[in-house]
């Protein structure tokens, strides 16, 4: 495909190349025909072989071609300027707008998403505040129960301690006030089997607790 | 130079006046061609200066160069036209 | 020999063209000069017509062309030289220099081979054209007084320098500018069209030269290479004619610069 179309430029241009040269060799031959016969009526007319020579100045310019020139430029300005180039321009134009239309809209577009990611990082950062609050305040109020909790806890601690020490105090005192008593009954069983009926019974105990007495004040 | 001219004169002044006027012809059009070829030299030569040093500019640069090559090359152009138009 | 066989045709032969239509009158006989005018009238509207008459968002093809083309005039042309109220002369600078080009192109194009700008006629009567337009502007915009004194006197100069510069000044915008103008152009393609001829009628001799025959493909490149080379001079005069038209109105609409 490729080839094919290579060789097919290499063709077309050999063609356009060829025909230059052809178009001005004959260009050349027929001019040359032209000319002997513009030359041999110059002579005929003038009556002189230099006038042969004597072909007008390349530079002046021809009065046909003055008159057709003008007639040409005229008329293709006239269809340029009156359908050529308005409708170009017109479509140019129309482009232009569209293309400003769509950066104007695509602008709008993008101020609004701009507008909308503000909106939610606005409320993002809202969100974030209102979670680190709560998560203070939940800080704040486990705080708070750990401190009651163990406030508590102390406190019952200390009620328990308390509690048990007078339970303790009680049972020493219920056990020291009962062993009181049946240190004096074993006492004064002792003694009366000791003693044996000279002291009654109720002397022996007044003496047995007041010496109970002079003793546990001392020991206490 | 002089000598070979009026013998060339004595002998056939129809063929004197044509090698001049090929003569002129070519002097007119050589000396011509001098100032315009230096001058559009260095139009061009310092608009490629002016364009390598701002290439950002080169635009507008080119657009001046070839206003400065229309202005110089017309005086050789006028060198060209002249050559046709003097004849024998 | 060789030089002998070697013949290079008169230059009024290369460009005089002999009438084929209306013969006798001398205003309005048409040779081939006149009809390549013709064609190219015909050429550049139907290129702009279709070009404009596509109404693609993307442009391509011809109507990339042709927009290419405006755009071209508009932004390269008139924007650098006459600023954006010049932009009222596009249809103008476009069809001038659409013009020109057309009528210079046909130089390399085969079987039509002759620039119709090689001939006096057209460039002529395009400077003319644009000599009137900007004087007229000038006179227009500064008052004739003013257009005068500007051109005469311009500003910026040392007043001893005006002995020097006014008569300079006076004969370069009133009588150099039209004639460099055409001459420009004409003498241009004339060149370009005698160069072509001599390489075409050279390689056409060396064919016909026994052993110099072998010497034909240089010349023949060589004017193949030429060809290459008109084509790119035929469109730098279109360009420069119209920048310079540009140059010449826009200098008439803001005398300062």
């Amino acid at each position: 495909m490729r080839t094919r179309r290579i060789v097919l430029g290499l063709a077309v241009a050999g063609a356009a190349l060829a025909l230059p040269f052809a178009g001005f060799a004959s260009a050349a031959e027929r001019q040359l025909s032209t000319a002997s016969e513009e030359c041999i009526k110059n002579v005929e007319a003038k009556d002189d072989p230099a006038a042969c020579q004597t072909a007008p100045k390349p530079i002046l310019p021809a009065k046909n071609e003055i008159v057709w020139g003008a007639l040409s430029f005229i008329i293709l300005f006239g269809v340029l300027g009156k359908f050529g180039y308005p409708a170009i321009k017109s479509m140019m134009d129309a482009r232009t707008e569209r293309i400003r239309n769509d950066l104007d809209g695509a602008d709008r577009a993008r101020s609004e998403a701009e507008g909308v990611l503000a909106d939610y990082q606005r409320q993002l950062a809202e969100a974030r505040t209102e979670a680190t609050r709560i998560i203070e305040e939940a800080r704040q109020q486990a705080d708070q129960v750990r401190r009651d909790l163990t406030a508590r806890a102390e406190a019952e601690a200390a009620e328990l301690r308390q509690r048990n020490a007078d339970q303790i105090a009680g049972e020493r005192d219920r056990v020291l006030g009962e062993l009181r008593t049946q240190v004096g009954v074993l006492a004064i069983e002792l003694a009366g089997k000791v003693v044996e009926s000279n002291l009654d019974q109720e002397t022996n105990q007044r003496l047995i607790e007041s010496y109970i007495d002079s003793v546990g004040s001392g020991t206490r | 130079m002089l000598v070979l001219i009026h013998l060339l004169a004595v002998q056939d002044s129809g063929e004197l006046l044509k090698g001049l006027t090929a003569v002129g012809r070519g002097i007119v059009y050589g000396g011509a061609a001098i100032g315009p070829g230096i001058g559009i030299g260095l139009v061009v030569g310092n608009a490629i200066t002016a364009m390598s040093r701002q290439p950002e500019s080169a635009g507008m640069v080119r657009t001046t160069m070839f206003l400065g090559i229309a202005f110089t090359e017309a005086l050789a152009l006028f060198g060209f036209v002249l050559a046709f138009i003097i004849s024998g | 020999m060789l030089l002998a066989s070697l013949e290079v045709p008169p230059i009024n032969h290369l460009i005089r063209w002999p009438a084929f239509w209306f013969k006798d009158n001398a205003y309005f006989a048409v040779n081939k000069v006149v009809l390549l005018m013709w064609i190219a009238v015909l050429m550049v509207s139907a290129f702009y017509l279709i070009g404009g008459r596509q109404k693609k968002l993307v442009p391509s093809g011809l109507q990339g062309l042709a927009e290419s083309a405006v755009d071209f005039v508009r932004e390269g042309i008139i924007l650098q030289t006459m600023g954006s109220e010049g932009l009222w002369w596009t249809p103008l600078m476009l069809t001038m220099f659409s013009f020109i080009f057309a009528l210079n192109i046909f130089e390399v194009i085969p079987i039509a081979q002759m620039p119709v700008n090689a001939r006096m006629a057209v460039p002529l009567l395009l400077a003319l054209m644009v000599w009137v337009l900007y004087n007229a502007v000038g006179i227009k915009h500064q008052g004739l007084f003013g257009y005068f004194k500007n051109i005469m006197f311009p500003p910026g100069v040392p007043v001893a320098l005006y002995v020097l510069v006014t008569p300079i000044e006076l004969v370069s915008t009133i009588i150099v500018r039209p004639l460099s103008l055409s001459v420009r152009l004409f003498a241009n393609m004339l060149a370009g069209h005698l160069i072509l001829v001599t390489f075409a009628v050279m390689t056409s001799a060396l064919l016909g030269a026994g052993v110099f025959a072998v010497l034909s493909p240089l010349t023949f490149l060589l004017l193949v290479g030429l060809t290459g080379f008109e084509v790119l001079v035929a469109f730098l005069q279109a360009f420069i004619f119209t920048i310079l038209t540009g140059v010449y109105i826009g200098g008439a609409l803001h005398p300062e610069h």
